[in-house]
């Protein structure tokens, strides 16, 4: 009778796959009219860039790419390997020159970034600006001293309190008010310190959650050893502790790249804005379809892409399994 | 005989009422090894880990080498006193990202400021002593008990010590694996190390010790020679301890 049930459920379950699955075929081979993508492609990557300096974001976006395939699939050993964390934390600093210009390259306003280039720097800019500031909260909030532990705290809780939309709509409005006239921030600088100080919150209660993992006695062995607090703390208990809360701090990545989405509500023409932007197009009207499941698609790659370099990241710092 | 270590009636006490160190006084000798023996909550552990500043005190007075250590707790001080006092743990509390080699060398480099080449002389130089020397590269989880704790042994000789304590070095450490960590003690106390011991190995004490200490509820009860302590003990706690500790 069971049997019978199980079967009956197997073939039932089956059956709204393969149709699912063949009426998906059959809609992306024959149904979807892809135009609305493929004769976009250079805006979905690069936005309204400037078309003779359009080189540089996708020299950008290939540089990252052979880094990242470099990263995964390149030499164990050797000076290559080396050099792999120097060139990462370089491409945050070279993707804002190519994409702003100067340095003799002429310059771009960020109005005129997007696309996926915009959505990559976001989410590499902010996420290396909000490491550091997350580690020094939480550490913060371990200190011993009041004043500090009670800021971070405060801090803390209060970011969390607060939606993403809100924080990048005060990044947007009121950091200009804050600054003397003349001076003036551009919006994707605003926003990437918006994610920054947003994002930072979250990674501080993960790396605490790696801090707390360490045993005190780590802590007393490098003490007697005359090791200062802070090299204890540099030395022995931050290496460890980030390795704990690597995986929650990949979930912050990931979020991180799916959350500048929300800038296309203000205005900036990352991924989604230049896609909203193209369905506004009377020739494209009506492809959203299309164009969210060319969307889905990249986001997807591009998570996939971090949850290896997450994993390879893992692998290489578990200190048994790379000496093997 | 110089004294190294001196300590005059110390108190220490977790929580009101209690006192796991009440009163103890005692002197260690420069180059002599002190055996430390009583039952588990005797104070012992608490004692040792005063010596460098580990607990602080309530009150009393402790001299190690020359600096003085009392309540008020001087950090300078403190660390003064762990530049020259090395310490061993009983769980070994090795740095499981560090390679064994690395796990030496980190102190002699950042602290003492060594020339990571000949940090790394000294660490295989140390392994060698210890009979470990081909596991130098391998992490602290891939070694055994006993090879973890010759590593945490040698980490604290990399700083070239005067005191080393040891804080019931063997007692989280499998039967078989007791007798390599004690080897390399007694080498250290034929060397002339002064030593200070925590431990519960009754055949270490009576061939190494200079003198046996043996404390209760936070008091020193006895302090003999080893001959006195095991075949002819002064106090009945000190005997009854031993005809337990004997079966």
């Amino acid at each position: 009778m069971n049997r019978w049930l199980d079967r009956l459920i197997s073939a039932v379950v089956l059956a709204l796959v393969g149709w699912a699955g063949a009426s998906l075929l059959h809609w992306l081979v024959s149904g979807a009219a892809w135009s609305v993508v493929s004769s976009n492609l250079p805006l979905y990557a690069v936005g309204s860039y400037p078309e003779d300096e359009r080189w540089r974001p996708l020299l950008w976006m290939l540089l990252l790419l052979l880094l990242t395939l470099g990263t995964l699939l390149g030499p164990r050993s050797g000076w290559l390997r080396r050099a792999l964390p120097a060139l990462w934390m370089a491409m945050v600093p070279l993707g804002v020159v190519l994409l702003a210009g100067g340095l003799g390259l002429l310059p771009v306003p960020s109005r005129d970034w997007g696309g996926l280039s915009l959505t990559l720097l976001l989410t590499v800019g902010s996420a290396v600006l909000a490491l550091p500031l997350g580690v020094m909260l939480a550490i913060g909030r371990q200190s011993s001293l009041p004043v500090l532990r009670y800021a971070s705290a405060v801090y803390i809780e209060a970011m969390r309190a607060v939606p993403l939309i809100a924080v990048l709509f005060f990044g947007q409005l009121l950091i200009p008010l804050f600054l003397p006239v003349g001076v003036e921030l551009n919006r994707v600088l605003r926003a990437v310190i918006a994610f920054a100080v947003f994002a930072a919150a979250y990674i501080a209660e993960d790396v605490r959650g790696g801090l707390q993992a360490i045993p005190p006695t780590q802590i007393e062995a490098a003490a007697v050893l005359g090791l200062s607090p802070r090299q204890s703390m540099q030395l022995v208990v931050l290496p460890q502790a980030l390795r704990i809360a690597l995986p929650a701090l990949t979930n912050q990545a990931v979020g991180l790249l799916q959350n500048t989405s929300l800038l296309a509500i203000l205005g900036l023409v990352e991924l989604l804005g230049i896609s909203r932007s193209l369905l506004a197009n009377p020739a494209f009207i009506g492809r959203y379809l299309e164009v969210y499941v060319w969307l889905a698609g990249v986001y997807w790659l591009v998570c996939t892409a971090m949850a290896l370099l997450a994993r390879h990241l893992e692998i290489q710092l578990d200190p048994v399994r790379s000496s093997r | 005989m110089t004294v190294a270590i001196r300590a005059t009636d110390l108190v220490k006490s977790f929580a009101p009422g209690q006192r796991a160190l009440d009163g103890v006084s005692l002197e260690v000798s420069t180059g002599e090894v002190l055996v430390v023996m009583g039952p588990s909550g005797s104070g012992k552990s608490t004692l040792i880990r005063t010596f460098n500043g580990l607990e602080s005190l309530n009150a009393g007075e402790l001299d190690v080498l020359g600096i003085p250590l009392d309540a008020s707790y001087d950090p300078r001080q403190v660390r003064a006193i762990r530049r020259r006092v090395g310490m061993v743990f009983q769980q070994f509390n090795l740095f499981p990202h560090l390679s064994v080699v690395e796990n030496i060398t980190l102190a002699p480099v950042k602290v003492q400021q060594r020339s990571l080449l000949e940090a790394e002389e000294r660490a295989i130089e140390l392994l060698d002593q210890m009979g470990i020397r081909d596991q130098a590269r391998k992490f602290p989880s891939q070694l055994s008990g006993g090879q973890q704790q010759r590593v945490a042994i040698a980490r604290a000789l990399a700083l070239d010590p005067e005191v080393m304590l040891f804080d019931e070095p063997t007692s989280a450490l499998d039967p078989e694996r007791v007798k390599e960590v004690l080897d390399a003690m007694r080498q250290l106390a034929r060397g002339g190390m002064t030593m200070v011991v925590v431990t519960h190995e009754l055949g270490f004490a009576r061939e190494v010790a200079d003198r046996v200490m043996f404390m209760d509820q936070g008091r020193v009860v006895e302090m003999s020679d080893p001959e006195t302590f095991f075949s002819n003990a002064r106090e009945e706690r000190s005997r009854r301890f031993l005809s337990q500790m004997s079966h």
